[in-house]
């Protein structure tokens, strides 16, 4: 059973109106169980709107979406996954305790056991003393770690992310792509990552998905031979230059693509 | 604990400053003011500067001590404080009452848009309606109300007044504040599949509270307002705003009288947005500073 199974979607919005968007056609992709995939492209081409699909916050215009073998509203309803945006968007009037356990608290766990789970999470994000401190003390890397710790919090098997890491700094952000390798190598969890960046898609994934706008598609996958040990040194390494030139490749083939089409319009 | 102990001194101070102030320039007015006050063109622009119509300030503050009505041994004060007593007593209740009506008005116009665009207007329109209008209708109405042995009593006229007036500002201010919470939060708590009235609960009245606190300051004061205006067009006895009234029937012969009353009225405003104030103080003391209003 995949993790992710994404099956002829296609999404408008304002579907019907002149003012119709094709964020995305046709697209189709499988994600197995444990795997990291990155989803990457410029503006527009739609990665955030299949993260989206995925999770069940916007419906598909026309084909299926399954998750963990279920629907994906079945899959939401279940909570079979977490999810952390580019902001890590804790609740300033919540510890950073009760930010952790907000999920459990939803899914109508006992305070005990709510109590035992965040500091476990607390534990597992390194910042086990930070528990009765408010989101608002601690530094952007720290938040972003409790906002993964809360969305982990549950134990789903998967991990959406819409670019994490995007406000942090250049150092923080490697340090951060460490610690969510470390995380996911402890919990076995599967990721499907939204980027910008070709760096990170690289070092964190298994796979990387191209995709490009107008209307939004995969116009590649690049698979990643970085093993499944990767430290700092993995940066320096052959096959991680190889792998990014291949993304970087496809991102530019479709660059190519575009001015062609625009200068045959005029 | 320490930066808040300095903010509230710091503007107790400064709370102080300004009332200096204003005797210091209503002083400064009187002595150096025309007597008959300025006329331009024969219309009198400058107010009189007489002991009937600006009284000094000690005189209206020692007036606080000397008897309501000669021979009698009730001084001025414990009248006003009484007044003040009895008038906060029906403003807290319509306040209360007006808070729990805006409250809930903005929590069903958030959850149904069509509500919203429905109802909104006429509150908007209800309060352009003349208070003292509304007074002698409220006072027929409530006297027709009977359940059983509740009988309607005489002070809840004033109190529905005042709600009428604060449950204005509480319900504006908190719809927008519930409308508040960023969009990723609210994709969160879909993404955990919650309920519309745990979303309401754990996240959009925490995020409204920045824009309630405001609103129900607005809502006291006007509370206070409602009331004391209710209690001089319904003859209500008992209260400030009676009070008011009969000290300015007396202004001719005892021009500081009044003036305690007004000071007792305004003592009662502040008080209850003081309360409003503590309340926010407490409940936001764990959040990051600048959104402390």
């Amino acid at each position: 059973m995949s993790a992710v199974n994404i099956r002829n979607v296609s999404k408008a919005f304002n579907e019907g109106k002149p003012n119709q968007v094709d964020a995305l056609r046709d697209v189709n992709l499988e994600v197995q169980q444990g795997e990291f995939v990155s989803l990457i492209g410029p503006s527009g081409c739609g990665k955030s709107t299949l993260l989206r699909l995925i999770a069940n916050l916007l419906e598909p215009s026309s084909g299926e979406v399954s998750v963990n073998g279920k629907s994906a509203v079945q899959a939401r309803l279940d909570q079979d996954y977490g999810m952390a945006f580019q902001q890590a968007g804790l609740f300033d009037w919540r510890t950073v305790r009760k930010n952790i356990e907000l999920p459990l608290e939803l899914k109508g766990w006992e305070k005990p056991d709510r109590r035992a789970r965040a500091d476990e999470m607390l534990q597992l994000v390194q910042l086990p003393e930070f528990g009765d401190h408010y989101p608002w003390q601690l530094s952007g890397g720290m938040q972003q770690r409790i906002a993964i710790a809360r969305a982990l919090a549950a134990h789903p098997p998967l991990l959406l992310m819409d670019e994490p890491f995007g406000a942090l700094d250049e150092m923080t952000r490697e340090y951060m792509q460490g610690e969510l390798l470390r995380i996911c190598a402890a919990t076995g969890t599967t990721v499907v990552f939204v980027t910008h960046s070709i760096p990170e898609a690289v070092y964190l994934s298994n796979r990387v998905v191209v995709m490009s706008p107008r209307p939004g598609r995969i116009t590649k996958v690049v698979d990643v031979a970085l093993g499944a040990d990767r430290t700092e040194d993995t940066r320096n390494r052959t096959p991680f230059f190889e792998a990014i030139t291949a993304v970087r490749e496809g991102l530019r083939g479709m660059h190519a693509a575009h001015v062609g089409m625009g200068n045959d319009d005029r | 604990m320490i930066a808040l102990a300095r903010r509230a001194a710091y503007r107790t101070a400064m709370f102080l400053v300004a009332l200096a102030l204003v005797v210091v320039i209503w002083e400064t007015y009187k002595a150096l003011g025309p007597v008959d006050g300025g006329k331009l063109l024969g219309v009198r622009i400058l107010p009189r500067t007489s002991e009937y119509a600006m009284p000094h300030v000690w005189d209206m503050f020692s007036r606080f001590g000397r008897p309501e009505v000669r021979g009698s041994d009730r001084t001025v004060f414990a009248s006003v404080l009484s007044g003040a007593w009895f008038s906060f007593r029906l403003s807290v209740a319509g306040f209360v009452l007006g808070g729990v009506i805006g409250v809930g008005l903005a929590v069903v116009m958030a959850r149904f848009k069509l509500v919203q665009r429905g109802v909104l207007p006429y509150l908007v329109v209800s309060q352009t309606v003349p208070l003292i209008a509304l007074a002698p209708l409220v006072v027929s109405w409530g006297g027709k109300l009977e359940v059983g042995p509740l009988v309607w009593p005489r002070w809840l006229s004033a109190s529905v007044l005042g709600a009428f007036l604060a449950f204005f500002p509480i319900a504006v201010g908190t719809l927008r504040g519930l409308a508040a919470a960023p969009a990723a939060s609210v994709e969160l708590m879909q993404s955990y599949a919650a309920s519309w009235s745990k979303t309401l609960v754990k996240l959009k009245f925490p995020t409204a509270i920045p824009y309630m606190v405001p609103a129900f300051r607005l809502g006291a004061s006007a509370s206070v307002i409602g009331v004391v205006v209710a209690e001089i067009s319904t003859g209500l006895k008992g209260g400030i705003g009676r009070l008011i009234i009969e000290y300015a029937r007396e202004a001719t012969g005892d021009p500081a009288k009044v003036y305690t009353a007004i000071f007792g009225a305004a003592a009662l405003g502040l008080t209850m947005a003081g309360v409003v104030v503590a309340v926010d103080v407490f409940v936001m003391r764990n959040r990051p500073k600048e959104s402390i209003t």
